[in-house]
């Protein structure tokens, strides 16, 4: 039986969980489910232990709970288009174009100071999902994959159809643009040695 | 002087693609080697590896 007082500890958590949820599937109806099975999961599961934080051990449930969409989702025969083109985000002629014909910075990564002091701001967790949510789509599911879910590369190749180098590819773009949105949008303008 | 003939054999496009592939996979000795070399000399491809490293820990805080 559900129990009431555990729902209300978990609905504070909705919120970051539909983000999460929604960064990685594109589908806000989907998202919305995802979401909705993983609270009904921690509701009726074996329970939370307490050893990881709430929200961990919610995103750990979640994170199968993608896993399975992104399959129901390959199945569907609009499939390709329902995610975009991954193989245009394999491409790396946005990268090069961050480059110098013979491979130095075009524009060089600027000094963040003591970047650590932004995580305690709330102001700059919501920057930085302003610039993961401007990644290419498939771009900000790899990333999200790897660096919230915690998913090992050989599992995301595996789930995705795509192989490691492609796999590196993406996650390269993805640190390249969320640098250099940070550093555009956070560390140029607030307190940085400029 | 150094800083340039380095940048013959690795550029900072190949430093900073080899900084994100070894977040995610083992790198080679010799590209490990060739990597330290230009992250010694180069201030820019050094911020960028802080850089990644700090965007791992703000995921991580983003999580919690």
């Amino acid at each position: 039986m559900p129990n009431a007082e555990f729902a209300r500890e978990l609905d504070p958590h909705r919120g970051y969980l539909l983000r999460v949820a929604r960064l990685q599937l594109r589908d806000e109806a989907l998202a919305e489910d995802v979401v909705q099975e993983t609270l009904l999961a921690a509701l009726s599961g074996s329970g939370f232990s307490g050893k990881s934080s709430l929200r961990t051990w919610l995103t750990g449930i979640l994170k199968h709970k993608i896993v399975d969409a992104i399959r129901r989702k390959q199945r569907e025969p609009t499939a390709a288009s329902a995610f975009g083109d991954i193989e245009s985000e394999m491409d790396v002629e946005d990268i090069d174009a961050m480059f110098t014909e013979r491979g130095s910075w075009d524009a060089k990564p600027a000094d963040w100071g003591d970047p650590e002091a932004a995580l305690n701001q709330r102001q700059f967790l919501d920057i930085m999902e302003v610039c993961l949510e401007q990644l290419p789509p498939n771009t900000a599911r790899v990333f999200m994959m790897r660096e919230v879910m915690e998913l090992e590369t050989d599992k995301i190749c595996k789930e995705l159809a795509i192989n490691a180098n492609n796999l590196w590819v993406i996650l390269y773009r993805a640190r390249m643009a969320l640098r250099q949105c940070l550093e555009q949008n956070w560390f140029a303008r607030n307190g940085g040695p400029h | 002087m150094i800083r340039k003939a380095l940048g013959h054999i690795l550029s900072c496009k190949d430093a900073s693609r080899l900084v994100s592939k070894r977040e995610d996979a083992a790198l080679s000795a010799w590209q490990r080697l060739l990597l330290g070399l230009h992250l010694s000399v180069c201030t820019a491809c050094a911020r960028f590896e802080r850089q990644v490293h700090f965007l791992r820990s703000a995921m991580q805080r983003y999580r919690q």
